[in-house]
């Protein structure tokens, strides 16, 4: 049976990343692509997102500026932009649905350093409850 | 390799000529086996052509359907859209993927989703 036809750029870039629980969990920056062992035609082996995955569309100035950020966002010598297997989509629809949540991804290190970095050093943020 | 270093990248053949950019790139899912998604999704080729506002719509697809006049408008921005498909490629280099035979030979694209 012939499998379902997508175009990555029309049915894939940009859309919406949903979590398990339907929490919004970034967007389609861009794709991974494989050559699986044995040869054949590349696969889609990861979706990639945040300001890392979208410099190298963008291009030029924006995008380097994009990239620097993203840099400083990583810790250590780690200059991957956040990855998403492609294992763990579940489906793809008018958005990508997850089948894992959203603290398990690394797209979610953004909002873990303004955490840690930002939020946490602010007068009072320790009393914030549970 | 990256979905971004596809789009965009000029498609050639070996005398040099150029059948557009890639503006989107074909995905077939019948490859291995992707955990709960089942199938992966397969490279199966190259949307290219040299102007990309008719395709952006999704009017490159000969079974779109839209109101009229904008189907004419698109069609005429897009005469020139072909398909390239995967196994055609040669090496794909630094925004130009080389591809066999002429770009002549290569099809309009059909239909997807």
């Amino acid at each position: 049976m012939a499998g379902r036809i997508l175009e990555a750029g029309l049915h894939l870039l940009d859309r919406q990343l949903i979590d398990r629980d339907g929490r919004l969990a970034g967007k389609v920056d861009d794709l991974e692509l494989e050559v699986p062992e044995g040869g054949g035609p590349p696969v889609v082996t990861a979706i990639l997102a945040g300001p890392g995955a979208l410099s190298r569309r963008v291009g030029g100035r924006l995008g380097a500026w994009l990239e620097a950020v993203a840099n400083r966002l990583r810790e250590g010598a780690d200059r991957r932009p956040a990855r998403v297997s492609f294992g763990v989509v579940k489906r793809v629809d008018n958005a990508v649905h997850l089948s894992v949540a959203k603290a398990e991804l690394e797209t979610n290190r953004l909002e873990a350093w303004t955490r840690d970095h930002i939020i946490g050093h602010l007068p009072g943020a320790g009393d914030a409850p549970e | 390799m990256r979905l971004s270093e596809l789009l965009g990248a000029e498609v050639v053949d070996q005398t040099g000529r150029s059948a557009g950019h890639v503006h989107d790139v074909r995905l077939v899912q019948d490859g291995p086996l992707m955990g709960g998604f089942g199938a992966g999704l397969r490279v199966a080729g190259l949307l290219v052509g040299g102007r990309a506002i008719g395709a952006r719509l999704g009017y490159e697809r000969r079974d779109m359907r839209g109101p009229l006049l904008v189907k004419l408008a698109a069609g005429w921005l897009y005469h020139d859209g072909r398909y390239a498909s995967w196994d055609r490629v040669v090496s794909v280099e630094p925004d130009r993927i080389l591809i066999s035979g002429s770009v002549e030979d290569l099809p309009e694209p059909g239909a997807s989703t």
